[in-house]
Order: C-alpha cells, then structure tokens, then sequence
C-alpha cells in the first residue's frame, strides 16, 4: 500500500486543473482514462506527473469516443475511474455516458467547459450544461455538479465518486475554462481524516464463481429486444431517479428570505452573485441569490418556494438561456417575472450583476 | 582622418577609467552602455509559481531606475496568464513588451500562440531584456526557439519556486523539478497563498529554498513578498536573503 497521498490537511496554492487531480488522488481514484482538450489538459498533466508516485494508472486514448467507453470499461472492471474533458470533447463521450445511464455505471466525468458551440473557443463558457445534464439518447438520469472555486471542485470531485457508487448514476463535475486556469488557495485534504469513507467499488464482470451455479450470472447489456422490455428498464431507472433526487440536490442562498430581486446563477458566476448582493444590501436594496449547486437534479421544492417569494427573478448565465430551461422546467406554474442576463462565452462581473438589478429595483 | 579603430581606442580608454564610466552612465543614460552591463533575464518555473509577475516586476524595476527594457512574453503554450491584457499599461510605462495582441491572435484558435518573429530574434536587441518562459519543463524548450540563447554568456536564468505549489512543496520535488529545467543561474522564493499570505508561509518557503540552494549549488536570488506585506519593514528573510516586494500585476489579467 502507498502512502496516503495528503496527510492530514493542507493549506495550498494551485490552479483548478490542479485541484481535479489531486481531489482524484486523494479519494483513491486508480485510472484516468482521456484524450487531451483544453481547457482541461492539466488534469491529465497532474495526474501523469502523480498517478506513478502513488500506484495509480493513466491511459491517453485515440479519442474522446474511446475514452468515454474505457472509463466505462475501468468501472465495469471495479476500479475507481474517471475521466475528463471539455466542449467537442464532452460531444464525443455523450454515447459513453447514455451507456452509463442505461446500465447504472458509476462514472465520474470532470467537465471544464469552453465556448461553444462546436469547437468555439478553448476559454471559458457555461455552454455545456444542457449537454451534460441531458446529452446522448436518454433522460438525463445524470448527477450534475456545477462548482465555483478551488476549494468546491477539490470537495466535489472527491464527492463525486462517492455519490457515482453510491446511487449508480453517472456523476459530472461541471467546471468551466475559468476555473481550470485560475489560481487560489484551497485546503486538500485526506478524506478519511475528516470522516468521509469512500465507498467501495466493485466489479460488475468477472466476479469469483461460475454464473448461474456458484452465483446470479449479471446480465450486462444496453440493448433490448421490445419496446416492453425497454419500458420496464428506463421505468425502473427513472423511479430511483425520482426517489433519490430530493436527497441528491444540492442548493446555496445568500440573502433570500424578505429578497425582493432574487438573482441565480451557477457555476463560477454565482461569485459575482454572491458580490452583488453583498454590495446591494450594504446599499438597503433587498436582493437574495440562489445558487443550485446541483444542476441535476436540481433543487425543485426550494428554487420554487423562493421564486415564488420574489417580485422579481433575474437569471445570469455564461451562456444563452441553457441554465434558463433547466430552471422553467422546475418552477413551471409560477408568474414571478423573469428577466435573462445571458452572456454566451463571456464571463459576468459583480458590477454587471448590480446593474442589471438596479434595473429591476 | 581620424579612424574608427581610434574612437574605438579613445572609448576603450573611457571607459577603462571608472569614474569617467559611471559619469557616462550617468550623464548619457544608457544609449552608449557598454554590452556586459546588459542585464538578461529569463523567469522560468513550475505551471503558475509566478514568472510572469516577477518577470514583470523585473522589466518595472529596470525601467524605474531609467533603463530601457523589452519584455518578452513567451508563454507560449497557456493563452490565459500572457502579458497581453497588461501589455498596453506596461508600454505607458516605456516598457518594450514583445507579446501577442488580442486583435492579432484571431483565427489562432486552439492551436494557441506561435511564436512572432520578434520573440525568435529578441535576444539581438541592445539594452536590458527580460524574458517570460510559461509553462514549467515544456516551457523552458522554449529557449530552443529563440536565437543566441545557447551561446548567450549575460543570459540569466532564475527559476521561481512557491513551496505551497503540492508539487513544488519539498526539497526533494523542488531538486527534481529544477534538474529537470536545463541551465539555472539562480532561485527565487516566491512562495505564497494569495491573499493569505503571511510571513510564516514565505519564511517556510525561504527555509526549502535555502536547502534546495545548498543541495543543487544554485543561489538564491531573492524572496519575493507582496508590497501589501511591507509596512512591517522586513528587507531579509530569516534566511539571509534579501527581500524584494513585488506589486501584482497579474490578477489583472484575468477577467
């Protein structure tokens, strides 16, 4: 056995690519699989320099197609895999991930979204959302979360793991090109010194035993011979969705309770949020923000009570309306005005933000 | 007729003569500084150990003191951390910054920054150069581009290390990493925590340096300390090595 790869906790002082491989090492991932695409080519960077100080495995593919099915292979196998990518890159491994959906395996995908669409810019953009909450040819049973600085994309990606094994969704770490490449100091830490166990992995092909005498044999597939066959299995996946869902989703508020101008936003654009309505109450303004944390599923009951307690919603995104859906979907019914501040690829100021309410004050 | 080789003998002679040098340097500022007083600076480093910001400090530092500098970006390979947003302040300083504008990086794409033509023949400018190598053991190829760096005798080469970097954080890593960086002249501590920093984290960091300094033979050249740090007065660190405070340019860079 190595030696734990942090002891104890550690003040320290990285980029966000950074962050994603060490948090992988720290929570026992054993195998990356990827293909190199910025913004995300540090995390494969780390994880080469680290992976062979610590026992742990990499493979470079040919392709994202490729990458996507051996992580899929790697948690088949029982290892604790995971991979990552951004934009095209993200495209290519939605077959991969819908397999994933259908066949209830656990893997965790670290998504630094650039600008898109199609190759775009390799900067910075919170344009694939709607791809990784609902991509490929399922019904989006996908755990989404959405970060915002060094210190979450360190304790989500460790979560990440554990929430992949534990419920047997896919699980997305959804970071952005801003995040990879900035710099700030976080604490790593083993997770086990602060009471979170990680949860075991095992195999779903070749388990000790001959099938169907010494054990059940497991009946791995993704293709089914009637549309009744095909019913029962996405019924069944869809009813534990729905039942684990409430306990999944993940929220932040700041300032909610008597907000008359309630902003949301994800993401890293939930700091300049966070700024914004900091700096409009010390004005007397009564401005709250809702941050979901889990994009999917997102936190229905609570996004809704609070939407409904505003006059007024304003909805920022670094992209044009595809957090927008996700949110309409959730509080459908309700007549709050809503008010867009989409800027596709670009990043949001606190300044911006504060304009954009004063608008509606 | 007077010949060139006598003005050549004349100045030979000037400038043999100390006082008469420094009256020069003084009185025509630095448009007849002999060659040997060229300083030549690269900043190479780990991935965000903080070239850029002390390469930059550097260039400023040079240009207070009057002396005329070009600045070169040479991170070619991360299009986020360049000098380009900062490069139009760093001009209105009178600095010479050789890097990419944004309007000239359309269509560059994903295939990122290649390198101009200014930046391959940089090191045949007269006066001080500092140059910005990004991007850790890759980046320091990067010397390979441009011409006369091998057989450059005035080229400095500092390595920048922040020991709360997780890779950079022993005497171990730090050794493996500058070995693994070709010719290194000197190191500078540059360890910090953003924001957090205080004098505990550099003190740390200044005491990994020194043994990183004994054990490779290398000396080091400076701790760096945010100006924000500087009311407590502190000029060396516990270490012996001198302080420098820097101003931080960077986070300006960003968004």
């Amino acid at each position: 056995m190595t030696e734990k790869p942090i002891q104890g906790e550690k003040r320290v002082f990285m980029t966000g690519n950074e962050v994603v491989a060490w948090a992988a090492l720290a929570a026992d991932a054993e195998i990356m699989y990827g293909y190199p695409i910025t913004p995300q080519n540090e995390i494969m960077h780390y994880w080469t320099r680290l992976a062979p100080k610590h026992g742990r495995r990499f493979l470079q593919t040919e392709d994202e197609i490729s990458a996507g099915f051996t992580t899929v292979g790697g948690v088949l196998a029982g290892r604790r895999a995971f991979t990552a990518t951004a934009g095209p890159g993200n495209t290519l491994m939605q077959e991969a991930l819908s397999m994933a959906e259908m066949m209830r395996i656990p893997i965790v995908q670290v998504v630094t979204q650039r600008g898109g669409p199609s190759t775009a810019t390799v900067i910075y953009s919170q344009q694939e959302v709607t791809m990784t909450c609902f991509g490929g040819n399922g019904e989006g049973a996908r755990i989404v979360y959405s970060t915002s600085t060094h210190q979450e994309l360190y304790d989500y990606t460790i979560k990440a793991f554990n929430t992949a094994w534990k419920y047997r969704f896919p699980t997305h770490v959804l970071g952005d090109g801003y995040q990879s490449k900035m710099r700030e100091s976080l604490t790593m830490y083993d997770p086990q010194a602060r009471g979170i166990d990680m949860v075991p992995t095992e195999p779903s092909l070749g388990n000790e035993g001959t099938p169907g005498v010494d054990r059940e044999p497991n009946h791995l597939r993704n293709t089914y011979n009637t549309e009744d066959e095909l019913y029962d299995v996405v019924t069944n996946i869809m009813s534990d969705w729905e039942k684990y869902a409430p306990e999944i989703a993940e929220y932040q508020e700041y300032d909610v309770e008597d907000a008359d101008v309630l902003v949301i936003a994800h993401g890293v654009v939930t700091r300049a949020a966070q700024a914004a309505v900091k700096e409009l109450r010390a004005q007397g303004k009564k401005v709250g923000h809702f941050r979901p944390v889990t994009l999917r599923p997102i936190a229905e009951e609570q996004l809704r009570k609070r939407v409904e307690q505003a006059k007024s919603v304003l909805v920022v995104e670094s992209a044009y309306g595809q957090l927008r859906k996700i949110l309409d979907n959730a509080i459908y019914g309700l007549t709050t005005p809503i008010t867009n501040f989409f800027k596709p690829g670009e990043g949001v100021t606190a300044d911006e933000v504060v304009e954009e309410v004063n608008k509606l004050l | 007729m007077f010949r060139t080789s006598n003005i050549l003998k004349l100045f030979a002679i000037l400038f043999n003569n100390s006082s008469y040098k420094n009256y020069f340097l003084e009185n025509n500022n630095f448009e007849v500084r002999k060659i040997e007083d060229r300083i030549i600076e690269a900043y190479i480093g780990e991935y965000a150990s903080g070239k850029s910001e002390n390469a930059v400090n550097r260039a400023v530092e040079l240009r207070e003191q009057g002396r005329k500098v070009t600045l070169v970006d040479l991170d070619l390979v991360e299009p986020f951390y360049t000098l380009r947003p900062i490069k139009k302040q760093l001009e209105e300083l009178g600095i010479d910054v050789v890097a990419w504008e944004t309007r000239e990086t359309m269509g560059l794409g994903e295939a990122g920054s290649i390198i101009k033509p200014a930046m391959k023949w940089v090191l045949r400018r007269e006066h001080d150069i500092i140059l910005d190598i990004g991007y850790g053991v890759e980046g320091a190829k990067t010397f390979n581009l441009i011409e006369g760096a091998a057989e450059n005798k005035d080229l400095k080469i500092f390595a920048i290390v922040n020991t709360s970097r997780p890779l950079t954080a022993s005497v171990e890593d730090i050794v493996e990493y500058i070995r693994g960086l070709g010719k290194v002249d000197g190191l500078i501590n540059n360890t910090h925590l953003g924001d957090e920093t205080d004098w505990e984290v550099i003190e740390e960091g200044a005491k990994i340096a020194s043994e990183v300094s004994k054990e490779l033979g290398i000396p080091v050249i400076y701790t760096a300390a945010d100006e924000k740090l500087k009311d407590i007065g502190i000029t060396t660190d516990k270490q012996g090595f001198p302080v420098k405070y820097i101003h931080r340019y960077m986070p300006l860079s960003f968004w």
